[in-house]
């Protein structure tokens, strides 16, 4: 009799437990590598979890994919290579991502694809613009930001309409800056051959640039281009405008790396930013998708910072996963790379294809919009900036403006 | 005009350093050792100036002592609790007081940068100015009115601290413990209380350099590495212990690599100051003006 | 007397080792076999700075200069001409042992301060002449270098072994005149050298030792993590060295052991609660720095002599 009792009690565990798995279901789980800690950026590395978790909560809230939930697992690479590289392969072993996402620091980003491709897991990248993640030609890669030589393009014809005769860079000394300024280098050698140009340098664990800049008080150049991140960015602009060298009536300052987009550009620069000329990826101005407006408004409900370039990108490295987990109905890896290398993605930052040509292209998303715009006055939101050219808007040197000394 | 431009600039870092190395060169003339942690006595101050004035909304004027005081503070307490057993007590080091110093130093530091990585945050952060004047001209270079006050404060208070050090009742203690620890304490001298005055001082005067440069080189807990580094050479340059030779040592070197940033190579600029270090000690280890030891 | 306590040590730092050497039976998680092999490559640093620091009372802030020297040499030697990194290892071995030589000749006469001083820059001035010289070194971003070996299994195998291989090595050192002249220079140099003990010669021996082991170690992680950059150079890392020694039990065989295992897994431990492994380490430095010398190892010591006999 007790036998009997206990054998329904089994089944009816046993019943129980096979609906519960069925609810219960495993949750997709995707790695995000970014810095949480210096000597990295940590302001980029929080604005990438911020925009991946808005994501994260609006996939699950619309039932996950594949009837699975999304959970994302973090690892802090500090913005060392050899960190990331040890960040990446806990992801991937013991975290057991299907998927690897967030690094927005070139240098990192080449670590990392060593050990996504050496896994075969998929990798995207979040924000690393060089030229050589892209050159190596890993299948596992795919590139959400734009390019180094893409960048140059578009800043070397702005210098061409500026009539500039003599630029000088100041690039950090890692994988980004070096492959920032060389880009600029060969576009200026292909397209614009009469500028003198050259580039300088600088440690990004820096704090006084003056001897650098120095020299330039002496010989102003045309045009100062920058191509350096927060902290050692700012201190740059800053000391660039207390010896009076740029922005001034003889030189630009034209800043290629996005600076302005930073939550903390304003309390760190002040009047320095005032007439600095930007190429950027994000302009209120530009025509986003739905999607982009709802996920920037969720955005500034959440941070109370204004939405920009990176929130798109880390937002669209992370759709671009789930929506190759949707096209692949699995997570299996191979068949998300193959999913993710064939996609029309749309995103919030617009429609995209996957480029194939070998090269700064490869497995690249294109075309991602640009902008170039002039900051007029101290402390200006984005918005009221002056957009020189931009999406539907050809490039126009004509409203610039210059300060008086 | 570039000639005078670096010239220029490299005095005021020069005076700059000078305040950061100072108090180190105190302590080495002293104690006979070299603080690791100094660097992080130097980041007490940034840190003191940036938090007290944007998050308690002092003004920045106040919070220039306040920060002094800080780094004033941690000196007195890494003395009596960390430096004590140098000289008087036990230390199961023995013979190896020297390196027992360098290891606790060295540990005090690693535990204040990390400390402050963890409780205050790794982001770096921007202290205020004491005044709003980004730039303005001087003669024929162009500063920022922080700089200018940073300056005349830097200047002013290395005078008064060697006009302490030469003519004060404790500063002739100082001095006298400085030549002779046992022939000091058996002429009455409290050596203790002035081992005690000297870390004291040493941590103020860094501790102020850090809250005067605040705006300048902003505060994160790795701050103090550039001006600990500094220091050291500086300290061994002008002869650990004389105060004259690392005011000399710190304009020199202010000077030579502003220079040789621009005519040498910048890449390497950080690298002079330590080459220097290097065939300083190697040709004559008192420094440039220090007097020769006498070991028992 | 004292040859029994280095044989005692020495046993013991075997048993370790064999501990070691049976985990991967237990685990096999790539990621957390990377972790004791980190530790190993800590561990051998250890030994190689406790032989300098701990037995002849050179204090020297180089070790982890050391192992960038080990690790580029082998890392630029593949990476610009193709060299297997077979002979890379060697030639790391070498080129550390060189230039250690030179260091320790050059800063024969300073002590203390002095020698920490300019070993200190001597560091930083490698540190940054490597990352500045990107054209050559790749600078902060760091080369990346062919692996020894594909399975991290060997890998592991290989530093245990080496590591035995060392312990040996100063054990039997300590057993010869070679070890009395060391500690002998440690304790009292004018003294050691009134009784004729060639100072000169000794002090080089120990330098050259002692980053040949460090060069050593640096070229076997550099195989292993595929990625060799100046951040293996920082000041930073040895400060983690010495902390480890120091809490290990500077001055014993098996201190640095001791030290680099426990302080560096389990910081990859506390880094899952959130950073405050070095805050905890570096205090304890402290507290072991100021009141109790020989460290954790001294603190067993005494727990296993205070035991009815």
């Amino acid at each position: 009799m007790k036998t009997r009792h206990r054998l329904k009690f089994l089944g009816a565990a046993l019943i129980a437990a096979a609906s519960f798995s069925a609810f219960a279901a495993d949750p997709i789980k995707i790695g995000i590598s970014i810095t949480q800690s210096p000597p990295g950026s940590v302001v980029q590395g929080t604005q990438v979890k911020d925009a991946v978790e808005i994501v994260k909560d609006m996939v699950n809230k619309q039932g996950g994919v594949l009837g699975r939930q999304i959970e994302l697992v973090y690892e802090d690479n500090q913005g060392i290579p050899e960190k990331g590289r040890a960040a990446t392969e806990k992801l991937i072993t013991v975290g057991k991502v299907v998927a690897v996402t967030g690094s927005h620091q070139s240098s990192v980003c080449l670590a990392e694809i060593e050990v996504a491709k050496r896994y075969n897991i998929p990798y995207v990248n979040t924000n690393c613009w060089a030229d050589s993640v892209r050159l190596k030609g890993y299948p596992q890669v795919f590139n959400a930001p734009i390019y180094s030589t893409r960048v140059a393009e578009s800043v070397v014809e702005a210098l061409l309409k500026l009539g500039t005769k003599r630029a000088v860079m100041f690039c950090e000394n890692t994988d980004y800056g070096i492959g920032a300024a060389k880009a600029i280098g060969e576009a200026i050698k292909a397209k614009a051959p009469g500028i003198d140009y050259k580039y300088e340098t600088l440690d990004r664990a820096g704090k006084d640039f003056t001897p650098a800049i120095l020299p330039l008080r002496a010989n102003p150049p045309d045009v100062v281009l920058l191509a350096m991140l927060p902290p050692p960015a700012y201190i740059v602009m800053n000391q660039l405008y207390e010896q009076g060298v740029a922005p001034s009536a003889k030189t630009w300052l034209f800043d290629t790396a996005g600076l302005a987009d930073y939550p903390d550009f304003w309390a760190n620069v002040k009047e320095a930013g005032k007439y600095m000329l930007n190429f950027a990826l994000y302009h209120p101005q530009m025509n986003l998708p739905k999607l982009a407006t709802d996920i920037g408004q969720t955005y500034t409900q959440r941070t109370k910072n204004d939405p920009n370039r990176l929130i798109y990108q880390a937002a669209d490295s992370l759709l671009f996963i789930i929506d190759a987990i949707k096209q692949a109905k699995s997570t299996d890896a191979d068949a998300m790379i193959k999913a993710m290398a064939a996609m029309k993605f749309e995103g919030t930052r617009g429609t995209f294809t996957i480029a194939k040509d070998a090269g700064p292209k490869f497995q690249q998303m294109v075309d991602i919009p640009s902008v170039i715009y002039q900051i007029t006055e101290v402390g200006q939101s984005t918005g009221k900036t002056l957009l020189i050219e931009g999406p539907g808007v050809p490039l126009s040197t004509a409203k610039l403006m210059k300060p008086a000394k | 005009m570039l000639n005078v431009d670096l010239l220029i600039n490299g005095l005021i870092i020069g005076l700059f350093y000078a305040l950061m190395a100072v108090g180190l060169t105190l302590i080495f003339g002293i104690l006979k050792v070299v603080n690791f942690a100094h660097g992080e006595f130097y980041m007490v101050g940034t840190y003191t100036y940036t938090l007290v004035a944007l998050k308690l909304g002092v003004d920045p004027w106040l919070a220039l002592p306040l920060a002094a005081g800080a780094g004033a503070i941690v000196g007195s307490l890494t003395e009596r609790m960390l430096m004590r057993p140098l000289y008087s007590g036990y230390t199961s080091w023995g013979m190896l007081k020297d390196e027992y110093a360098v290891v606790v130093t060295f540990a005090l530091s690693l535990l204040l940068v990390n400390l402050v990585d963890k409780v205050i945050g790794p982001y770096s952060q921007r202290g205020p100015a004491l005044i709003d004047i980004t730039r303005m001209s001087l003669g024929p270079i162009m500063l920022s009115g922080q700089k200018l006050i940073a300056t005349a404060v830097a200047a002013a208070t290395i005078v008064a601290l060697a006009l302490f050090i030469r003519y004060s009742f404790w500063g002739r203690q100082i001095q006298a413990v400085a030549q002779n620890r046992l022939g000091a304490s058996l002429a009455g001298i409290d050596t203790a209380k002035a081992s005690n005055i000297v870390f004291t001082l040493s941590g103020a005067l860094a501790g102020l350099s850090g809250a005067l440069l605040a705006p300048i080189i902003n505060a994160s807990p790795d701050v103090g590495s550039f001006p600990a580094i500094k220091s050291y050479v500086i300290v061994v340059l002008g002869g650990m212990g004389s105060i004259v030779g690392s005011i000399a040592a710190s304009l020199t070197l202010g000077v030579l690599e502003g220079f040789g940033a621009v005519y040498i190579s910048y890449d390497y600029r950080d690298t002079f100051g330590l080459v220097i270090l290097m065939l300083v000690l190697l040709v004559r280890p008192q420094g440039l003006f220090g007097e020769k030891g006498r070991d028992v | 007397m004292k040859t029994d306590r280095n044989a005692v040590e020495f046993r013991l730092s075997l048993a370790l080792l064999a501990l070691v050497a049976l985990i991967p039976a237990a685990v096999s998680n790539p990621y957390w076999l990377g972790v004791i092999i980190v530790s190993m490559y800590f561990a051998l640093l250890a030994a190689g700075w406790n032989l300098l620091a701990g037995y002849t009372g050179q204090f020297s802030m180089a070790p982890a200069c050391f192992a960038m020297i080990g690790a580029y040499a082998s890392g630029l030697l593949s990476y610009h001409w193709n060299v297997s990194p077979w002979i890379g290892l060697p030639a790391a071995i070498i080129v550390s042992a060189a230039i250690g030589m030179v260091l320790g000749r050059i800063v024969m006469r300073l002590r203390g301060p002095y020698l920490a001083l300019t070993t200190l820059s001597f560091a930083e001035i490698m540190r940054l002449v490597i990352g500045n010289s990107y054209s050559f070194t790749r600078g902060d971003l760091g080369l990346n270098v062919p692996g020894l070996f594909d399975s991290r299994l060997v890998y592991y195998y290989v530093f245990v072994g080496v590591l035995v291989a060392v312990q040996t090595g100063l054990f039997l050192l300590l057993r010869t005149k070679a070890g009395l002249y060391l500690r002998a220079i440690r304790d009292d140099e004018i003294a050691a050298a009134s009784r004729g003990v060639d100072v000169v010669f000794w002090k080089t021996a120990a330098f050259t030792m002692s980053t040949a082991m460090s060069g050593l170690a640096g070229a076997l992680y550099g195989g292993f993590s595929q990625l060799v950059s100046p951040e293996l150079g920082l000041i930073a890392q040895t400060g983690l060295v010495i902390c480890m020694v120091v809490i290990g039990g500077i001055g014993s065989l098996i201190g640095p052991l001791l030290g680099a295992f426990l302080v560096y897994a389990s910081s990859e431990a506390l880094r899952e609660v959130g950073g405050v492994q070095l805050i905890v380490f570096s205090f304890l430095v402290i507290v072991f720095a100021r009141f109790y010398r020989e460290g954790l190892w001294g603190l067993a010591k005494r727990a296993f002599m205070r035991k009815p006999a």
